[in-house]
């Protein structure tokens, strides 16, 4: 019956055609801002890098719709929630584009499940 | 005079359901937004019977639940990045790992069909697999392996490892991949449903045209009632479908697929029978028989539940925002530039 799970796993977009497996990346910032677009939602945010410098990276998240449904909007995530976000960098590395592999808060609670509320987490 | 009139017109009506409820024309009231979702495959997995006993569901519902809940568990704040190399997902999260559980929508519970909780949406063959592809259709596949890849390519199931030519330009891409249907034949004909999430799908009807509107990727379709079928030469991406009333079911029929749809390797030649039953107030049953000669040596069915939903339908606009179509065309034309800086 285990097999079942394979099945759910199955249908969407290559994920490896778009990140590099080979370019892991950790980013720790504050969001700048939301795109709550389909087919994914982007999430904008602030890195402070080691010489001070601080860039805009993008980390592309899943369809909002069903978030939507659960009463989770952008408005979720405020600008300058602190995130943090592991995942793989895009194959094209002049972009700073990555997957959202595991999105987080400091403490290292998953986004939104913590909290749909729009100011819990200011 | 009046009440023979009001007699008369009674009599014309057919047979009502109890609590059937019924459009000014006398057929069952069909619309509404259902929810597909569903943890039953299209196909039965091996060694699992036809049916699960209530005690057997309520354990593997307990168990995905359990799976969801463990996935929305906290982790470390100060982790590292991931290993390099990938991560180890394989199929579409490609060792890269797709993104949070939280994102997902996908079924809790397995389809229930005449009191049956069902382990395949194939009901016929009896196995519950999509039967073998012909041995046309396997000639086929191989030619299209050896030749370049084209635009109708089944989502990969092995991302980033496609042959060259694969990524030539957004037309190679999956239709998925390019917003222009759902994948995994979300919009249907046939109507599947999808495994991560978006599964709602409205129908509104009227005397002349039913219209089905998928969620994802947006798709409307226009069913003609108790019309015939476009010229052969006129191709769509979900076919040419026409309606007709058979009792109280709504039989869809549809042809004059385009070569580029390709559900499940079939060709132009795809015929699809779609049946809507109203089972309950707030559930109907869907069936669909699929037949293309070229493609399997006969035909195939299957079917599941619809159950009404309160929630509403959202407007996908997938194409608009599509960075993840543009970030893979870049990823290769990034990998290109430097490997011809090496060879330099």
């Amino acid at each position: 019956m285990s097999l079942m799970l394979i099945a759910l796993l199955l249908g969407h977009h290559a994920f490896g055609s778009e990140f590099d497996p080979n370019r892991p990346i950790l980013l720790k910032g504050k969001v700048v801002r939301v795109e709550w677009v389909n087919p994914h939602a982007w999430i904008h945010m602030e890195v402070t890098k080691p010489d001070g410098t601080k860039e805009v990276w993008m980390v592309e998240g899943g369809s909002p719709n069903s978030l939507l449904r659960r009463g989770v909007t952008k408005e979720s995530l405020p600008p300058g929630t602190e995130i943090v976000v592991d995942g793989y960098q895009a194959r094209d590395y002049t972009l700073k584009r990555a997957n959202g592999r595991n999105v987080t808060y400091p403490d290292g609670r998953k986004l939104f499940l913590a909290s749909s509320a729009p100011d819990a987490e200011k | 005079m009046k009440t023979l009139v009001a007699l008369i017109c009674v009599a014309a009506i057919p047979v009502i359901a109890a609590g059937q409820a019924r459009t000014p024309d006398g057929h069952p009231d069909l619309q509404g937004t259902y929810d597909l979702a569903t943890l039953t495959p299209l196909e039965r997995p091996a060694g699992a019977k036809a049916a699960l006993t209530a005690e057997e569901a309520a354990k593997f519902e307990k168990e995905v639940e359990a799976r969801k809940q463990a996935a929305g568990q906290a982790i470390s704040g100060d982790r590292s990045a991931p290993p390099k190399g990938g991560d180890g997902s394989t199929g579409p999260a490609g060792g890269v790992g797709g993104y949070n559980n939280f994102w997902l929508d996908p079924g809790s519970s397995f389809t229930v069909v005449n009191g049956e909780r069902r382990t395949s949406l194939v009901i016929d063959p009896p196995d519950g697999k999509v039967p073998p592809l012909s041995a046309g259709a396997r000639q086929r596949f191989a030619a299209a392996r050896a030749a370049a890849p084209t635009s109708d390519t089944t989502e990969s199931r092995d991302p980033g490892l496609e042959p060259p030519g694969s990524y030539d330009n957004p037309e190679q891409r999956p239709l998925g991949e390019r917003c222009i249907l759902g994948f995994g034949s979300t919009s249907g004909p046939p109507a599947l449903p999808d495994y991560f999430y978006n599964n709602l799908h409205q129908i509104v009807q009227t005397p002349q045209y039913v219209m089905i509107l998928t969620e994802m990727v947006h798709d409307a379709r226009i069913i003609r009632m108790n019309s015939e079928h476009l010229p052969k030469t006129v191709r769509k991406w979900m076919g040419d479908s026409i309606g007709r009333w058979e009792g109280d079911t709504l039989v869809v029929d549809t042809t004059n697929f385009t070569d580029k749809t390709r559900f499940r390797g079939a060709t132009q030649n795809l015929h699809v029978v779609e049946r809507f039953t109203r089972v309950a107030p707030n559930a109907l049953l869907y069936r669909f028989t699929v037949e293309d000669p070229d493609t399997w040596d006969r035909s195939w069915t299957g079917e599941y539940t619809w159950p009404a939903t309160d929630a509403n339908i959202y407007e996908y606009a997938c194409h608009e925002s599509n960075y993840a179509l543009e970030n893979i065309l870049r990823g290769a034309r990034r990998r290109e530039a430097d490997e011809a800086a090496q060879k330099k």
